[in-house]
């Protein structure tokens, strides 16, 4: 069985040293236990979006997110919040934790929300600007 | 000799005298309705005579942070001030439908569920501010889930002290045992908030935990 940590959500190949000496990457030292199945399910969740759409979703991300530099990387298979309907609401806690990526919500394929206000790190003092996020806070961008 | 014997009271007494002043943040996280606001809630009417917010049998009923400042605790003629910060549970899914059968309308259940999830990204946020977190469960329920171990995780990961509380002792499905044997290594304390049960040990773990920070 493979691990994924749980402090930055990274997958962990089975029987690895990491498991003992913390993740390589953020010294985390949970891990959540990945049945095969649940990993099978994960890897067909990153190549979800097809080669020709990664280019436009990338081009409505960065419009969205106010990334002007072309050069700059914009990470496409990671989602937060997924949307599975109206109301409906899945959350993806070891990535909600990460403090170094932005939240994206993601209502269906191709439609990405990104929140400014934490990919730009407001002070918690802002934070409740941005509650209620209702109609003008999500902002639904068609690709 | 004399002198410096003298300036390390001084600095003693000095030290001691910020170190109670300080306002620590306690914050309160934990699934939704595990009882997080009802603690808080008894804790804040203990010692500031007015509560922090609402409670409801309805899971995510607390959607935004809600705090109070200069909460003064007094446990066996001790006193610290903390800032109680009382946060909307953590979840992995959030469906309107769950609220449905608790006689909610449609359109109020999807605002709720849509609140709700805003309100645990607001929790998450809020979490890098904390000095102290006290993980509120509920001992009816099955500790070993996703939820619990990726907030006390990062818990961890952020070098923040815990307090792992086993809410709901006083029902009969309760088990402590379960919730200290999920996590070993964390002080667990079964407490009632509902009926006030068993705070004194609360607060004394709390007080050991805030010596800490």
């Amino acid at each position: 069985m493979s691990h994924q940590c749980v402090r930055c959500s990274r997958i962990i190949p089975q029987g690895s040293k990491e498991i003992l000496e913390g993740c390589k990457e953020c010294k985390g030292r949970f891990f959540f236990y990945i049945k095969d199945e649940q990993l099978e399910e994960i890897n067909e969740r990153i190549i979800e979006i097809p080669a020709e759409q990664r280019k436009s979703i990338e081009k409505d991300i960065r419009e969205m997110a106010g990334i002007t530099d072309e050069e700059a990387p914009v990470i496409l298979d990671i989602e937060s919040i997924r949307v599975t309907g109206e109301g409906k609401f899945e959350l993806d806690l070891a990535k909600l934790f990460r403090r170094d990526r932005p939240l994206i919500y993601k209502l269906e394929e191709g439609k990405y929300i990104i929140d400014l206000a934490s990919t730009l790190r407001v002070n918690l003092k802002d934070l409740k600007e941005i509650r209620n996020p209702d109609e003008d806070e999500i902002d639904v961008r068609k690709k | 000799m004399v002198a410096k014997a003298l300036k390390n009271f001084f600095k003693r007494i000095f030290s001691n005298l910020f170190s109670q002043k300080r306002e620590l943040k306690l914050g309160f996280y934990g699934p939704p309705n595990a009882g997080k606001t009802s603690l808080a809630n008894r804790i804040c009417k203990d010692f500031t005579g007015e509560e922090i917010g609402n409670v409801s049998k309805i899971p995510h009923e607390t959607r935004a942070v809600q705090f109070k400042e200069k909460v003064e605790i007094s446990y066996k003629g001790k006193t610290m001030t903390f800032k109680i910060v009382d946060t909307p549970g953590i979840a992995t899914k959030i469906d309107y439908e769950d609220f449905l059968k608790y006689k909610l309308k449609k359109g109020e259940a999807k605002t709720r569920a849509k609140e709700a999830t805003q309100g645990v990204v607001e929790s998450i946020k809020w979490l890098d501010d904390m000095d102290v977190v006290v993980v509120v469960l509920d001992a009816t329920q099955n500790p070993y889930n996703q939820v619990n171990i990726t907030i006390i995780g990062n818990l961890v990961a952020r070098k923040i002290p815990v307090l792992i509380v086993a809410n709901k002792i006083d029902m009969k499905k309760a088990n402590i045992k379960k919730v200290e044997a999920a996590f070993p290594e964390y002080d667990v304390v079964g407490i009632s908030a509902k009926y006030g049960k068993n705070l004194e040990e609360f607060y004394e773990s709390v007080f050991k935990l805030a010596k800490r920070v």
